[in-house]
This record gives structure tokens, C-alpha cells and sequence, in this order.
């Protein structure tokens, strides 16, 4: 699935211009990163591609299909697709950890034994297993991101959107995300995270979208955080 | 079938987070279906009295005496009426034989009349006690027939009643309906607002709108129909012995009672496929409502 945006500005009620006329392609396996100062519209971008949000002006296309006129019926299934680590994490606060990342998977009607497996396996992955019965307010930030990517990879998405994803981790627990990150994406999966850590871009040198009042003002493959 | 066994988890998982309000609105639907059986059961068995009344009501039609009339051309005429559900033709002779079994020992004095005065004449029935009036104006303005004889005032009666009967029902089965909608429709619309965050959430992590939905209006359709349980319960606890009741001290009515066991019973399981009916519908409206309003992208 290859993401497309051409023309795409944003304006939010009354008129706060969110993004302004951005192009750019991401193809199927990229890894970018999307950087910029606060409220420069980082999240907008992210919530367009998921379609939480619709551009005001221009087209955003997802695999050829165009959000806006994607069928309704449609949209659960490209969302399964698409694992989504959202900056305020977005967990069902009357689940336990365990049962908010049980749920994608009974969603789409896997059987109980196979998302026992791979619950299992995810929340090992973000090391979180001795959490797993408790509640998303029993945890702290950066647990909660945590078992908000353990959630994002349950699925298998061959898109990874990640808004912030290490945003509330110290750096070791970063790295350790970041290590996911980089093996999913090796496998082929589309990952797109925005990011105000400049040491995890400048060391690994991806492809780096920069944005500034909501205008696309670099788009870098192998750049740095400061050009 | 593994989605199945997911949303009747997450229905049971609502239906006990929120077990106060479903009490309240069990109870609720209860009473106002309680009402609503009471009511129609009520008008149903004045129905029942009023058409074993009313086929017994029949107008009589005597024609003009002279002998050069024909019958059967007048008894086509009256037959094509509207209102005429059967009718029965009676010759002189039949009638006067009528007349004299009727009156027994007295009969003897009818011989004193020489000449038999009763002329042909109809008996007529209709199927509605409304019916009688029409037709009572049809038969006078025919120039064959000479005099009409209905019992006016019993029918005039008859039909005020069930017309009252019917409206009281009417307005019993609205007024039900609509408390008992309105219960389930608040009940499952506070149910989504508790959990609209959850909602959102779970349609942007790929769960479909029906199976977000399914588990809310199945709480509305089970919290309608255990109400109508209810109900049920309520009205066989009441009717039966109620029947009773009138069996000892108005005997009279009794054969004109609905008292057959087999109805009442298979009126309570309409009444309770009626009020699942009404909890799907509307905890139906209210989740895909609340559902499109939370899931539309800004
Ligand atoms: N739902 C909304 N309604 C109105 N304005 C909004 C909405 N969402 C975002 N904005 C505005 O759009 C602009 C961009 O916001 P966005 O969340 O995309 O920034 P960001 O780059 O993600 O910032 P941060 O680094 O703080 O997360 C901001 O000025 C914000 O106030
Ligand atoms: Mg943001």
C-alpha cells in the first residue's frame, strides 16, 4: 500500500490552517520519519493517512483508494491493516491490557486460542506480560505506549503509523522500541512515525519529512534532524 | 460463531456495568407492557362480547301485504344491500306457524284473526352492530317493504361501547409503546455515551460498526423482552384467577369471556415477541445513530 497525498491542506474550524498544500509519496517498505515543532502538524498528517480526519483541500490516497471516497463498509478492514500507535495512546480504558490488544484480533472473529498466542507474544515483545491484567490508569505513560504498539503490531499491518511512539520512554526503552520498529520494517511493513528525538533520527539516517507551520519544507531519504 | 461467543461476552459485560438502570428500565417496560396486555386483552374480550351480541342482532323486514308482490325479486333487491351479512326469507304460513309455537296454549286465539295477517318478511343479519342504522334506512325507503323492527336502542348502545372500548385500548397501547420505547431508547443511548470514547476506539482499530453495535442493541432487545417476561407473568398471575372470579359470582358472562387457556397463553408470547420487537427497534435507531455520529471523520 503506497501513500499518496497531492494537494492535501487541512483547515480546522474557524481557520486554523493545520497543514497547507502537501505532496509527497510513500511507497510500500519505506521507513519516515515525520519531524517538526510542536503544532506543526505532525498528528494531522498521521490522522489523515488512518482517516480519523479528512483533508479539507486535496486528495489523500491510501493504496490507490482515495479516504474520501473509500466505502464505508471498507473502512474496518484498511483499518486492520494499518497498525496505529496514536500520541494520546488510545486504549479502552474499561479493558485490561491483556483484553485491549485481545480485542483487535476478536474483532476480525480469530479464534480464542489464536489470539491467547499472539497476545502473548506481543506483550512479551513490549515487555509488559506482569501488566497484562491491569487497566490502562493503573499504568504509567510510558507503559501505556507501550501496550499501545503491542496493540498496533498484533494484527501483522503492513502499515505502522506511530505518532510520538517513544515520546513518554526513557532510552533504553526507546531503543528496544525502536529495534521493533526497524525489524518490522525490514519484514516490509510501511512504517511513519513522527518524532522529537533527534538521536533516533540522526542515527539511523531514513527518509525524513520535516514540517513547519504546516508546510512540507524538506523531504530528505538519509537526513538528519537538522539539515 | 467465534464473533458470536465475543459480542454476547461484551453484551453481558454492558448489561452488568449498567445493571441499575437495566433493572430500572426491566421494571419499566415491565409495568407499561403489563398495561399495554391488560389493556388489550380488556378490549379484545369486549370484542369477543360484542360480536357474540351482535350476531344475534337481526332486523326484520316485513313486506307490504299484497299478493301480487314478488317475493323473490324483493329478496334479491334486499340481499344486494351493503350491510346484509345473511338473511332468511319466512312465508306467511311459516311465520304464523312461528307465531303459534311461540305463544303455546294461546295459540287458539291467533284462529280468531281468520285470515292470516302476517306477510312475507326477512330476517336479516349484519356484522356489525354500526351496520344496523344504514341498513335500517336502506329498508324504509324500499316502497315493498312496510315496516322495519330492530331492537335500536341495544344497538345504538352496543356500538357506543365498543367504539369507546376500542379508542381506551388505542390510547392505552400508544401511551405503552411510547414510555416503554422511550425507557429502552434512554437506557441504551446512556449505555453508548458511557462508552463513546470506547467506541471511537474500537471502529479505528478495525472493529466493524455491527460489531460494536451488536452487543447495545441486543441489551435493549433482551432488556424489552425479559420485561415483557414480566408482563406476562403478571397477566396470567392476574387473568386466570380473575376469570375465576367472575366464573362464581357472574355466571352469566362467562361463556361470553375469552377463558380459553391456549389464547391467553398465546397472547403472552406475542406480547412478548412484541416487546422484543420494540427493544430492537429502538436500541436499533439509537446505537446506529450514536455509532454514525461518533465514527464520522472530522
Ligand atoms: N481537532 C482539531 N481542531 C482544531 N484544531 C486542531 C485540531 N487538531 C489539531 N489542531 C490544530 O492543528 C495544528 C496542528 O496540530 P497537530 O496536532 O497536527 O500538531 P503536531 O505537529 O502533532 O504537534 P505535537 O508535536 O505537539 O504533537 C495545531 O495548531 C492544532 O491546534
Ligand atoms: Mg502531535
Amino acid at each position: 500500500m503506497n501513500i499518496n497525498f497531492s494537494g492535501v491542506s487541512k483547515i480546522f474550524e474557524p481557520d486554523i490552517a493545520a497543514l497547507v498544500d502537501i505532496n509527497l509519496n510513500i511507497e510500500q517498505g519505506e521507513f519516515v520519519y515525520i519531524i517538526g515543532q510542536t503544532g506543526s502538524g505532525k498528528s494531522t498528517l498521521l490522522r489523515l493517512i488512518t482517516r480519523e480526519l479528512l483533508p479539507s483541500r486535496g486528495v489523500v490516497a491510501v493504496g490507490g483508494v482515495d479516504m474520501r471516497k473509500i466505502n464505508t463498509s471498507d473502512i474496518p478492514y484498511y483499518r486492520r491493516d494499518v497498525g496505529l500507535v496514536a500520541q494520546d495512546f488510545r486504549l479502552i480504558p474499561s479493558l485490561t491490557v491483556y483484553e485491549n490488544i485481545a480485542f483487535v484480533m476478536e474483532a476480525m472473529s480469530v479464534p480464542k486460542k489464536l489470539v491467547a498466542e499472539r497476545t502473548r507474544a506481543v506483550i512479551n515483545q513490549v515487555g509488559l506480560w506482569r501488566r497484562r491484567t491491569m487497566r490502562p490508569s493503573q499504568l504509567s505513560g510510558g507503559e501505556q505506549q507501550r501496550v499501545a504498539i503491542a496493540r498496533a503490531l498484533a494484527n501483522s499491518p503492513s502499515l505502522f503509523i506511530a505518532d510520538e511512539p517513544t515520546g513518554n520512554l526513557d532510552f533504553t526503552t526507546a531503543s528496544e522500541v525502536m529495534k521493533i520498529l526497524f525489524a518490522i520494517n525490514a519484514a516490509g511493513v510501511t512504517v511513519v512515525m513522527s518524532t522529537h528525538n533527534q538521536s533516533i533520527v540522526n542515527s539511523s539516517r531514513r527518509r525524513v519529512i520535516e514540517l513547519v507551520g504546516g508546510r512540507l519544507v524538506r523531504d530528505e531519504k538519509g537526513g538528519t534532524y537538522v539539515s | 460463531m467465534t464473533a458470536l461467543k465475543y459480542i454476547l461476552r461484551d453484551m453481558v459485560r454492558l448489561v452488568v456495568h449498567h445493571w441499575v438502570l437495566g433493572l430500572l428500565t426491566l421494571i419499566t417496560a415491565g409495568v407499561m407492557l403489563w398495561i399495554l396486555g391488560v389493556t388489550t386483552l380488556l378490549s379484545l374480550n369486549i370484542e369477543n362480547m360484542l360480536t357474540k351480541l351482535e350476531s344475534e342482532l337481526a332486523v326484520q323486514a316485513y313486506l307490504v301485504k299484497d299478493n301480487t308482490l314478488d317475493v323473490e325479486a324483493v329478496s334479491k333487491k334486499i340481499q344486494s344491500l351493503e350491510y346484509v351479512a345473511s338473511m332468511k326469507a319466512f312465508s306467511p304460513a311459516d311465520s304464523l306457524a312461528k307465531l303459534q309455537e311461540k305463544m303455546g296454549s294461546q295459540s287458539r286465539a291467533l284462529e280468531m284473526l281468520g285470515d292470516n295477517p302476517i306477510p312475507w318478511n326477512f330476517e336479516i343479519h349484519v356484522n356489525r352492530a354500526e351496520d344496523v342504522a344504514p341498513l335500517v334506512n336502506a329498508l324504509k325507503e324500499m316502497p315493498e317493504v312496510e315496516d322495519v323492527v330492530y331492537a335500536g336502542m341495544v344497538v345504538r348502545r352496543i356500538s357506543a361501547l365498543s367504539r369507546i372500548a376500542s379508542r381506551v385500548a388505542m390510547i392505552m397501547f400508544i401511551l405503552s409503546v411510547v414510555i416503554t420505547s422511550l425507557v429502552v431508547y434512554n437506557t441504551i443511548h446512556i449505555s453508548l455515551y458511557s462508552r463513546r470514547e470506547e467506541i471511537g476506539i474500537m471502529y479505528l482499530v478495525g472493529a466493524t460498526r455491527a460489531y460494536i453495535a451488536t452487543p447495545f442493541v441486543l441489551e435493549g432487545t433482551l432488556l424489552a423482552f425479559f420485561g415483557a417476561l414480566i408482563a406476562c407473568g403478571g397477566i396470567i398471575a392476574a387473568y386466570f384467577p380473575g376469570i375465576e372470579l367472575i366464573r362464581e359470582n357472574l355466571p352469566l358472562l362467562t361463556n361470553i369471556l375469552l377463558t380459553d387457556r391456549g389464547i391467553i397463553w398465546r397472547f403472552c408470547a406475542l406480547l412478548a415477541g412484541f416487546g422484543a420487537t420494540l427493544g430492537w427497534v429502538c436500541s436499533y435507531l439509537v446505537v446506529s445513530r450514536f455509532i454514525n455520529s461518533i465514527t464520522r471523520p472530522e
